[in-house]
């Protein structure tokens, strides 16, 4: 029953699916999590991986009919969302949980004036009246920096800029003071410039208020500044979970040391070539078999293609912790990288070749010959996307069906 | 499709270069490939339906003037709306510029018009940000690829079909993939397709506008290798288009930001990096993101005030200086608003428009970006992973 104890948001063995007319969509595969109060946790990963989803599921606003929560549950102050009424839920949304979207016009509404949308949102969770709901959108606008709020109000959203709607979405989503806001890619519609300018103020804010923050984004660089933990996510699974300054310092799983990897850097040496990740990201219509980064990862173990490894502690034997600095590092895999292969960016152990998918070792040394993978490891070449990886699969269709 | 589309009949040539007289003389690395003088590029606002009037002018090149040097990437940066992408429509001929001029090869091809133009359009290309839009889906690979070959008239029939198949290894396809629509690609393999096409007619110049931005964070790097590959492979020169100063760092030799239609500051790679002197670059390298919580923890951001004004109303003088954080610690001088700063080298291949550029050095703005280079030059690592130990904050 409902207790207070432990973190703010937990979120156990969470399984969501897609029925779509394409096949069922595996977007969600088992994720476990928690928040604590006043913590920033970072959700990092490409398109489809599941870090949207997971959250919708905890707004219990997935697409439907097809989005569906086929199991586990999610804690938010002990009360499972999962089985909590609709009723329920128009309730914790808004006061208790908020978000924030990427495209900040397509969640204000184009013909309700700032005004009508904020005012509307603070009256229908607080007993307040039509003044002074009034005045604490004034207060709010003023808080997040937008010039003269009086006038302002009376505007519609398309009379404002991308960075000022970003702006105005914080402002409503904080209006009511919750303790846990989702930020869904806040910046990436963004100039860099008003990236910086809207990230700052969604710090300032919420360390003020001691505002727990799930910050979801495909962008390292983002999460390196904002959040003090973070999840990488793959195909539907937390790869890895370390608090920040481990997770940069030390990645151990073989994807997040490809993100790291094949990413420019701003402050990185001239002329540094970046080590890609080869293959595409994979087709979420098929069960999950195995490890799902294996087609890609030039670590991959022969049984990277048949089990796949749960988040484990890289140091057995201490008590996990989930929240906060301290907490855990924990990686699914059955091969992790080194330090050393960490920072080069691919395996370094003598006559390692990644192990070809089981088909293919069947079939001897044609089909490993014509797999692409070593070839293309051994030259550091730009590497092929889709065909090499999926040597031995039937050739790969494009992934549509997709969603993130 | 929106690829250059010139109608089929134009006998292929080379008749058209002539010897270059007035072209500035060749500079450090080589000759200049393209050279653009003072181009400007607006597009009318009008208003009414029947009876329509100019109203006004959306400013969105206003007095570009840049050379890119032939085996060179010269990259373009700036925030949206700022003209870095029509600036690369216009330097291709696909605006009839407003006004300015743009010489390619030594030819001035600012007014060219019909099989001229599509001459010489032969030898530069585009590659689009969306692989997605920019390829007809009615459309198989292979066509799409060989289209150009098609409408250049280039080779037989078969000899096309050979063509078709090389370019399809070269950036990393399987040429049996070429029946294939463009629906059945990822978004990685639909950009090689694009790629393939810009190479098809052997180009000179290739204009790439954002090609990457729209791809996933591991498949960027992919196509990012490729470029980089095919450029020393056939000797291209590139004008890569982005907003991401770490992405536009990578792959160029010099760099030009722009700021409402105009450029700011030209200079290389590393120079820019290292030695900004326009406050405006100062501004962009401190907001770019490092993957990074030891480097993020200590930089100084500068955080600018406001957004990018509207380009159909620049602010007069420096276009910068409503958002501008040096003009307000100098106290507002009036000539950032009154006066236009022409783009002139600072230093030997390192050109500023501000007037006081010379007050940007020393700033504790400035001197964040040198710290941050000379600091990861010292450390030598690239990734968070090289200095383990750093764990301690």
């Amino acid at each position: 029953m409902p207790t207070t104890d432990g973190p703010l948001l937990s979120v156990r063995d969470l399984v969501v699916r897609f029925r779509t007319h394409d096949g069922t969509v595996h977007a969600v595969n088992g994720v476990s999590f928690d928040v604590a109060e006043g913590e920033t946790l970072g959700l990092v990963g490409e398109s489809g991986c599941g870090k949207s989803v997971t959250n919708l599921a905890v707004m219990r606003l997935l697409p439907k009919p097809a989005g569906h929560i086929e199991g586990g549950e999610i804690r938010f102050e002990g009360i499972d969302l999962t089985k909590a009424s609709e009723a329920q839920m128009r309730d914790l949304r808004g006061s208790d949980i908020a978000m924030i979207f990427q495209d900040p016009m397509t969640s204000l509404n184009p013909v309700l004036t700032i005004e009508e949308q904020m005012v509307e949102t603070i009256r229908a969770h607080r007993p307040v009246g039509q003044k002074e709901a009034r005045d604490r959108a004034i207060e709010l606008l003023r808080m997040v920096g937008i010039p003269n709020p009086e006038l302002r109000l009376r505007s519609f959203p398309h009379h404002f800029s991308g960075g000022m709607r970003q702006r105005v979405m914080i402002a409503m989503a904080l209006a009511l003071e919750p303790k846990l806001l989702i930020a869904d890619e806040p910046t990436t519609a963004l100039d860099v410039t008003i990236q910086a300018q809207v990230l700052e103020l969604l710090q300032r804010l919420t360390t003020e208020r001691g505002t727990a923050v799930i910050l979801i984004t495909h962008d390292l660089g983002v999460v390196a500044g904002m959040a003090s933990r973070i999840n990488v996510m793959y195909a539907g699974f937390v790869a890895e979970t370390a608090s920040t300054p481990v997770l940069f310092a030390e990645p151990r799983h073989p994807y997040t040391v490809g993100l790291l990897h094949s990413m420019p850097r701003l402050d990185s040496p001239e002329g540094e070539p970046l080590i890609p990740i080869e293959g595409t990201p994979p087709d979420l219509r098929r069960a999950p078999v195995g490890c799902p980064f294996a087609p890609r990862c030039a670590w991959r173990l022969p049984r990277c293609w048949e089990a796949n490894p749960s988040l484990q502690p890289l140091v057995g034997g201490e008590p996990i912790v989930t929240t906060g600095p301290g907490v855990t590092h924990r990686i699914a895999c059955w091969n992790p990288p080194t330090a050393d292969e960490a920072r080069i960016g691919r395996p370094l152990r003598e006559g390692f070749v990644p192990a070809p998918p089981p088909g293919a070792a069947g079939t001897g040394a044609a089909a490993s010959g014509t797999g692409g993978d070593v070839v293309v490891f051994a030259a550091g070449g730009d590497g092929q996307d889709g065909g090499t990886a999926a040597a031995g699969h039937s050739p790969e269709p494009a992934a549509p069906g997709r969603r993130s | 499709m929106s690829m250059v589309h010139p109608v089929p009949g134009a006998a292929p040539s080379t008749a058209t270069t002539t010897a270059p007289s007035n072209v500035p003389a060749p500079t450090a690395n080589g000759a200049p490939l393209v050279e653009v003088t003072d181009l400007r590029m607006f597009f009318p606002i009008t208003q009414g339906t029947v009876f329509t009037h100019h109203v006004g002018d959306v400013r969105a090149v206003d007095g570009v003037t840049l050379s890119v040097r032939r085996g060179e990437t010269l990259g373009l940066v700036g925030e949206s709306g700022c003209g870095k992408s029509t600036a690369g429509r216009a330097i291709l001929r696909l605006y009839r510029p407003t006004d300015g001029r743009i010489v390619f090869d030594g030819t001035d091809i600012t007014h060219l018009e019909g099989g001229a133009l599509r001459r010489m359009r032969r030898r530069m290309q585009m590659i689009f940000q969306d692989p997605y839009a920019s390829l007809n889906p009615r459309m198989t690979a292979a066509g799409i690829v060989g289209e150009p070959l098609d409408i250049h008239q280039i080779g037989t029939t078969s000899e096309r079909r050979t063509r078709v198949r090389e370019l399809f290894e070269v950036v990393g396809l399987d040429p049996e993939y070429g029946e294939r629509y463009p629906h059945e690609f990822s978004g990685g393999q639909r950009q090689r397709i694009g790629v393939a096409r810009a190479l098809a007619v052997n180009p000179d110049l290739i204009i790439a506008d954002e090609p990457i931005s729209a791809l996933d964070v591991s498949i960027q790097a992919q196509i990012i290798n490729l470029l980089e590959r095919l450029q020393s492979q056939f000797g291209l020169t590139y004008v890569f288009i982005a907003h991401d100063l770490s992405v536009v760092r990578h792959i160029s030799d010099r760099i030009a930001v722009m700021y409402l239609g105009r450029i700011v500051e030209l200079a290389g790679s590393r120079e820019l990096n290292e030695r900004p002197m326009h406050p405006y670059s100062v501004a962009l390298l401190s907001a770019v993101p490092i993957p990074d919580p030891v480097v993020e923890s200590r930089r100084r951001r500068v955080i600018l005030k406001g957004d990018v004004p509207n380009p159909a109303a620049p602010p007069p003088g420096c276009h910068f200086h409503t958002r501008c954080w040096l003009r307000e610690r100098l106290g507002n001088p009036a000539e950032c608003e009154t006066v236009a700063p022409p783009l002139v080298d600072a230093l030997p291949g390192h050109a500023v428009a501000c007037h006081f550029a010379d007050r940007v050095a020393g700033t504790p703005e400035a001197s964040a970006s040198a710290d941050l280079a000379s600091s990861l030059r010292a450390g030598g690592g690239a990734v968070g992973t090289a200095r383990p130990g750093q764990v301690t904050s």
